[in-house]
Parts: C-alpha cells; structure tokens; sequence
C-alpha cells in the first residue's frame, strides 16, 4: 500500500465511522416516535444499512475475491432459511402460549427435620 | 460486429471488479486464514441466528411485555456503548490499513491496544448496566421485577443470554488483540499483516451482533 492508497482508506474509514454514527442516533431518534410496526422495521432496516457498511468498506467485501464473498453470503443466507422455516411453525401456530412455569424453590428448614425438604411455590405475583 | 457484441471492459478504465478475478491456480497458496475466519463467522451468523429467532417469537407474540421490558433497560448506557464499539472498529479497520504500508507500520501495535482498550471499556460500561439490573430485579429469576407482564421475564431471559454471549465473544476479541498488539510491539514475525486482518474481521463481526443487539434491547418502544 503506498501513500496514496493509504490516505484514501484513511479517509473512507473516517467516513464510514461518521455515517456509522449518524445512522445509530436515526436509529435512536426513530425510536421515540409513534410508528407501530415501523418502528421494529425501521430499527432492522437501519442495523442492515449499519452492517452492510462495516461488511463492505471495514470488512473489505468490496475488494474480497468472489471466494471470500461467497462464505459471507452463505451464513446470512442461511440463516434465513432458518428464519423461514422456524416460522412456519411458530409464526403459523394459533394457541395462545402457556405463561412460563415459575422456579421451585426450597423453603429453608430447621436441623431437625432437613431430612425431607418441603419444596413451595413462591406466591404468584 | 463482433467489437459492439463485447462489453468495453478493458478500455473503460475502470477499476477491474474483483470478484471476477482469476482463482487462484491448483496447488496454490489462497489466503487460508482469511477464509477459514469467514467460514468462522458464517457459522457465528447461524449460533447467533438462533437467539435472534427466538426474540421474534417472543416480540410477535407478546408486543407490549417487550416494550415493557425494553423501557426498563438503560437506552444512554446502551447508545453509548453502540458509539465504543463502532468506533473501536473504525481504529481496527485504520490499524490494519496501516500494517499495509511500510512506513505506518509503527503506529499498528497503538491501534490495535487502542481497539482493546475499547472492547475493556464497553465491559466495564456492560457491567455497570448489569449492576443496576440486578438491583432492580430485572434479572429472569424468582424475583422479577416485571412478573405480572407476559413477556418480559422472556425479554430479560434473551437479554442476559444475548448480551452474555455477545460479551464473552468481545472478551475473546480483546485477548486476541492484546496477544498481537503486544506482538507487534516485539516485532514478532508471525503478527504480520494477514494475520492482524484476520483478528479484525472477528472484532467487525462482534461489532456487527452488537448493531442487530441495539434496536432489538434499547429501541422496542421509547415512546410509550
């Protein structure tokens, strides 16, 4: 790498770091409005901007051989695939879900009868 | 004829792209330790993919328990911590830039303690935040504070899970960092500039799960 080179991805890595920074306190703005759905959509939208950018310019996809952006490639399109097709059960299934089973606890006892343990249920809040 | 069939690759004087460069020959040497990082972290999307399934089930299933919960967490340590971690990774992304050329070679083994101390100082903040949870019962244990809300103990549960996960990968950053910063320094041989690239597309990745973390604990519902 010579000077050149040098000063130009020291200046694109300053860049980057910048919009880095401006999409965060987006994201953050965007959370204090009303936008019911949208502002779950908005939220991801902006964390695949953000990555995208860390992928391209910090992780160097935009200059990595077909090899090296093939692997990358593969994990997230796998794991939409994961996504899909976990949802078609539990984003298809109607039942209301159980609350979760709250722990068990041991009631401490007296020396004398440690022998068997009393298991309680904490009292339901 | 033939001239208007072909794209006018070569004269248009931009920049080959180079993903459409040659393989490299049979036998020889491709850059092993960059893609054996890549097919690493492919795998991490998928170990990190999970938690990230079950978040959406639990934010479709009960909306206003994790908009509840996420109120509860603490958006200026958690914003803060988003602007170390970025940050961090623009001095990662400079250190490896300058490895590449000879005479900014002096200032990686800086860089690379520089992104380190960072990677401590999102822990510390991490531990704080952990602190003031545990205090306020928001931790998913017998106790919790939110109990009566559907939902939020399993918010809680994916935050700790999530969070602890993601910090335990960061540890591991920090050390791998540490080893070759301090390499470096000693003129070490084998902390050349492939090498210190690789630590570095790891510390981008842990910065990349932290991205996806933000929205998802600090930003369900500040409105509310």
């Amino acid at each position: 790498m010579d000077d050149a080179r040098l000063h130009r991805r020291g200046r694109e890595i300053l860049l980057t770091w910048a919009l880095l920074l401006a999409l965060m306190l987006t994201s953050l703005g965007s959370a204090y409005l009303r936008l019911g759905v949208f502002n779950m959509v908005a939220g991801l939208a902006i964390a695949a901007i953000k990555s995208a950018l860390v992928l391209w310019i910090f992780m160097r996809l935009r200059s990595a051989p077909a090899l090296i952006r093939l692997v990358a490639a593969a994990g997230f399109a796998l794991w939409g695939v994961l996504v899909v097709l976990s949802g078609v059960d539990y984003a298809t299934r109607a039942e209301t879900p159980a609350e979760a089973q709250r722990p068990l606890q041991l009631v401490p006892q007296p020396a004398a009868s440690a022998a068997s343990p009393v298991v309680s249920r904490p009292a339901p809040a | 004829m033939s001239g208007t069939m072909r794209p006018a690759r070569a004269g248009s004087g931009r920049r080959p792209d180079p993903a459409l460069a040659p393989l490299p020959e049979p036998g020889a040497d491709p850059d092993t330790g960059k893609l054996g990082m890549w097919i690493f972290l492919a795998s991490e999307v998928l170990f990190f993919g999970g938690v990230f399934v079950a978040y959406l089930y639990g934010r479709t299933h009960w909306p206003a328990g994790f908009a509840l919960a996420s109120r509860h967490t603490d958006v200026v340590l958690g914003t803060l911590n988003t602007a170390v971690l970025l940050t961090s990774s623009a001095i990662v992304a400079l250190a490896v830039a300058c490895e590449e050329h000879p005479g900014a070679r002096r200032w990686t083994a800086n860089l690379l303690w520089t992104t380190a101390a960072l990677g401590l100082a999102f822990l510390a903040i991490k531990g704080v935040e952990y602190r003031g949870e545990w205090q306020e019962h928001l931790f998913p244990t017998a106790d919790f504070a939110l109990a009566g809300t559907a939902g939020a103990e399993e918010f809680f549960a994916l935050y700790v899970v999530a969070t602890g996960l993601h910090a335990v990968h960061l540890s591991i950053g920090v050390a791998a960092l540490a080893v070759f910063a301090r390499a470096r320094r000693l003129r070490r041989p084998w902390a050349d500039a492939r090498r210190i690239e690789v630590v570095a597309l790891y510390w981008h990745f842990v910065d990349i799960v932290w991205i996806f973390l933000y929205p998802l604990i600090y930003l369900v519902s500040r409105h509310g």
